[in-house]
């Protein structure tokens, strides 16, 4: 799994390239951590190049969400390919994160 | 209540000396005599001795005898004792009024000898009687509370050990319905996977009613689940079932068993008959044929006999319909049996394709002919209904082997992934099928052991026409994924728990999801279909 960070907008954009598992998620887990305590808590998490998340990887975000809320930030979505957005939608993810379609709907807001 | 007293007690209250001397004189020994000289005194002598009868004269100063009954009566301790009005108030008016009061009798003074005997035996007796029935009716009581009890418990171990959800695959259907008779019975049926390619039904009857029969019952099934894990011969399976029930056996009872394993590629059925009433089957021209080998007695009667097993072939349109003899021996009012050949009629007009709807045709006809005769035995139906046509699987079988290692499950989704590459199976699922894979083996591994040594995971996979069937297994200790509460996905962020999460995930993504516990292994089983 892959991590690019960029800015735009005034949001912290992650680009995740590949798939967010067990075995990938500390090191998701560890970049968006470091963003939150830099003071870039206006983030968006962009999922056009991820394959698929399994529920360590919704931990992270769910955790990453509840962090960024607590801070007067947010932890937006975009990008969710169908197998990802049908697990956002089974888990309740879709009604709790903010989900776009894309880059540009999402740093439009 | 009064105590058992050896001698009945009575409690006279009268202002008048003499009457009261006159009654003593007439009732000792006979009876124990209290006396009471004004209504207060009787009112405390009646509460705390609980005499059997009252005497009470009318005409007292202070309260009137009118008054100590309405007392009497009023507290419960005292309101059962039967009172008899001793007075020279003969009027009927007076009367009438003592009566409303609750006074059992009235006596006029100046008292017969033998009126006053013959009335205080009559009473003293009835009290007798309503005390004995009360005692009576507390037990019953006691002693139907302490049943239905029993029944309950019955009925929640039978009940919570038949499978409810019965699946729907492409290749056949599978529905079973028992219904309980009033007194627990011991009937029992089950169905899964033994592996990807073999299925296991059963129907099975225990002899007797009640809680030991359906501990019986448990046990059997539990017998069954642990025999198949490792044996595909049904001969084998009940031989060894029989073994285990009849070593124990005190109470020498026994179990009537039918056991079939379908082959899924083959369409192969092989079965063992001990002591159970023949299935039918309909074949898919409409013939009806029964299938009447039987290959033992009853099982847990007697230890180290062999059974036997016999195959037929099932193909697409034949319907497998197991019963138990609740059934065929369903009675109405006029001692009439349901009987065998009603239920080949049935079958034989029935428009199967549906194993659920014929169980509720046949349910149905049983109860409209049984009317209002009470279900005397438990009423079981399993149908096995076969879709298509039995093919020998052209792809190859996906078998991995993993250590518990968190690294291991990339290797097992690209191994997969390769399979599923050449099996064709598409994309989409193929990622649903990791990130299953991730839920579970993480779990195993994270959860299943508690040493720091190696073990292994084994991962195997079956394509067939339609589905996908998947079976983990591993060593470690008995825990089953599926149990995890499914979590509250409409909760908002701040309420959001991420418990369960990923076990919810899976049971949603796949199409069913099983777990086995057999010896020493736990055993997941996951279909997709495709």
């Amino acid at each position: 799994m892959n991590i690019t960070t960029s800015e735009e907008n005034n949001h912290t954009i992650v680009s995740i390239d590949g798939k967010v598992d067990t075995n990938t998620s500390p090191d998701l887990e560890r970049t968006l951590s470091g963003l939150i305590e830099a003071g870039q808590v206006n983030l968006l998490a962009d999922f056009e190049n991820l394959s698929f998340i399994s529920s360590a990887g919704l931990r992270v975000l769910l955790a990453t969400a509840k962090k960024t809320k607590a801070q007067s930030g947010s932890l937006k979505v975009c990008a969710l390919n169908p197998t990802v957005k049908e697990v956002f939608d089974i888990s309740g993810f879709s009604t709790i994160l903010s989900v776009f379609p894309d880059r540009t709907s999402a740093l439009g807001n | 209540m009064s105590e058992l007293r050896q001698q009945a007690m009575i409690l006279a209250v009268d202002d008048t000396p003499e009457n009261l001397d006159v009654v003593k004189g007439l009732l000792v020994p006979e009876y124990q005599v209290r006396v009471a000289p004004n209504g207060q005194i009787g009112l405390k002598i009646a509460r705390a001795q609980r005499p059997d009868l009252i005497l009470l004269d009318i005409m007292m100063p202070e309260i009137d005898g009118y008054e100590v009954c309405r007392q009497l009566k009023a507290d419960p301790d005292t309101a059962d004792i039967p009172v008899i009005f001793l007075t020279a108030k003969g009027e009927t008016e007076d009367q009438a009024a003592g009566f409303e009061l609750g006074a059992a009798d009235y006596i006029l003074k100046p008292i017969n000898p033998t009126l006053l005997r013959a009335r205080v035996k009559t009473h003293i007796a009835l009290k007798s009687s309503l005390d004995q029935l009360k005692r009576t009716g507390e037990e019953l009581a006691k002693a139907k509370a302490k049943m239905e009890d029993e029944l309950n418990v019955g009925q929640r171990i039978q009940l919570s050990m038949l499978p409810t959800v019965a699946p729907r695959l492409d290749d056949f259907n599978v529905f079973a319905t028992m219904r309980a008779a009033r007194q627990v019975g011991g009937d029992l049926y089950d169905y899964f996977f033994i592996d990807p390619k073999r299925y296991c039904v059963c129907v099975a009857d225990v002899s007797d009613k009640g809680v030991p029969a359906s501990l019986f019952m448990a046990v059997t099934k539990t017998l069954i689940r642990a025999s198949t894990s490792d044996d595909h011969s049904t001969a084998s399976i009940v031989t060894r079932i029989n073994n285990e029930l009849a070593r124990d056996n005190e109470a020498s009872m026994f179990v009537t068993i039918f056991l079939a394993i379908y082959d899924i590629h083959s369409g192969c059925l092989t079965y063992t008959n001990a002591g159970h009433n023949p299935p039918f089957i309909k074949r898919a021209d409409g013939a009806i044929e029964s299938v009447n080998d039987l290959h033992g007695p009853v099982a847990g009667a007697v230890e180290e006999l062999a059974y036997k097993e016999s195959q037929l072939q099932l193909r697409a349109g034949d319907t497998l319909l197991l019963y138990t003899d609740g059934v065929s021996e369903a009675m109405n009012s006029d001692d009439e049996l349901f009987g065998e050949q009603r239920i080949s009629s049935l079958l034989q007009r029935a428009d199967v394709g549906d194993a659920e709807s014929l169980c509720s045709e046949l349910l149905a006809e049983v109860d409209s002919f049984a009317g209002d005769a009470e279900q005397s035995d438990d009423i079981t139906l399993l149908a096995l209904v076969v879709d298509k046509d039995a093919q020998v699987s052209q792809t190859e079988v996906f078998e991995i082997e993993l250590v518990n290692q968190f690294s291991e499950i990339d290797r097992l989704n690209d191994a997969f992934n390769e399979y599923a590459d050449r099996v064709e199976i598409d994309m989409a699922t193929q990622l649903k099928i990791n990130m299953v894979f991730d839920e579970l083996i993480n779990n195993i591994i994270s959860y299943g052991f508690n040493d720091q040594r190696e073990h292994k995971i084994m991962v195997r996979a079956d394509r067939g026409t339609d589905e996908l069937i998947i079976q983990i297994e591993d060593g470690g200790i008995p825990f089953n994924p599926f149990l995890r509460e499914t979590p509250d996905v409409g909760a908002s962020l701040e309420e959001r728990d991420i418990g369960g999460l990923g076990i919810h995930l899976v049971k949603e993504v796949m199409d069913s999801v099983s777990y086995q516990r057999n010896h020493h292994l736990n055993r997941v089983m996951l279909v997709k279909n495709l």
